[in-house]
């Protein structure tokens, strides 16, 4: 489980801030929807 | 001002005509979670954010939307292109057809016309972003159905492309409802 730090409250949502770090070329990332690999989370079909 | 640039932001291919997949398809451009309704929203909503990020991150991302719906138009309007009467009516398309013929408008799947009830604008920035970060859950999983309805793999390439970028504008507006919640902290003690 997500154990939260001093940071944070409750009664609050946190998203965390990406950091930038590798970067696909500008083609691959058209064609996947995003130039940033961790940000990729493709569909893959519903499980029903 | 916006700068129109007369090309699609991605293809947009359909492998064949297919009427019922333009039905279901065209929630996605005046359906409850589709893109008019995004791109409103956003649009409508960055005038009372309080942080300059929060601002342009909506006006990029409702801005974006803006391409999402001229796509999702070429993709429902390839779909029904040359139906025959016949191809229209078995989707259940004649009420539709008796109303607009082929012509686009903005209803969700089942001919209910788009309202601005479907969008909220608070005031309340973290409210706000809340619904946003909502309605780009809702938009991807509106992707995935219509991903499970489709069996053709053209559209489904572009259907993948707009889901993928809905995951993209939730991570941004997280991060700006992260910009906006420190800010109106600091607000708080000073
Ligand atoms: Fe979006």
């Amino acid at each position: 489980m997500f154990t939260p730090n001093d940071q944070m409250r409750l009664a609050r949502a946190y998203v965390p801030f990406q950091i930038f770090s590798k970067r696909l070329d500008p083609m691959e990332g058209l064609l996947k929807g995003t130039i940033f690999p961790e940000l990729y989370f493709p569909y893959r079909g519903h499980k029903r | 001002m916006w700068i129109y640039e007369k090309k699609l932001q991605y293809p947009a291919k359909v492998g064949r005509a297919n009427v019922q997949m333009a039905k279901y398809l065209i929630t996605q451009y005046g359906g409850p979670d589709g893109e008019l309704a995004a791109s409103m929203r956003y649009l409508t909503q960055r005038y009372h954010m309080p942080t300059p990020q929060a601002k342009g991150i909506l006006t990029d991302i409702g801005t974006e939307e803006l391409a999402h719906l001229e796509i999702i138009a070429t993709l429902v309007y390839k779909l029904m292109d040359r139906a025959s009467l016949e191809e229209i009516k078995a989707a259940g398309l004649g009420a539709y057809y008796a109303d607009h013929d082929r012509a686009l408008y903005f209803v969700n799947g089942e001919g209910v016309p788009w309202t601005a009830a479907y969008i909220q604008s608070k005031g309340d920035p973290v409210a706000d972003l809340h619904e946003d970060m909502a309605a780009e859950e809702k938009a991807r999983a509106t992707y995935e159905w219509l991903i499970d309805l489709s069996d053709d793999p053209d559209l489904n390439d572009t259907l993948k492309f707009l889901r993928e970028r809905e995951i993209v504008h939730f991570q941004r507006f997280g991060e700006a409802l992260q910009i906006v919640q420190e800010y109106l902290d600091t607000k708080k003690y000073f």
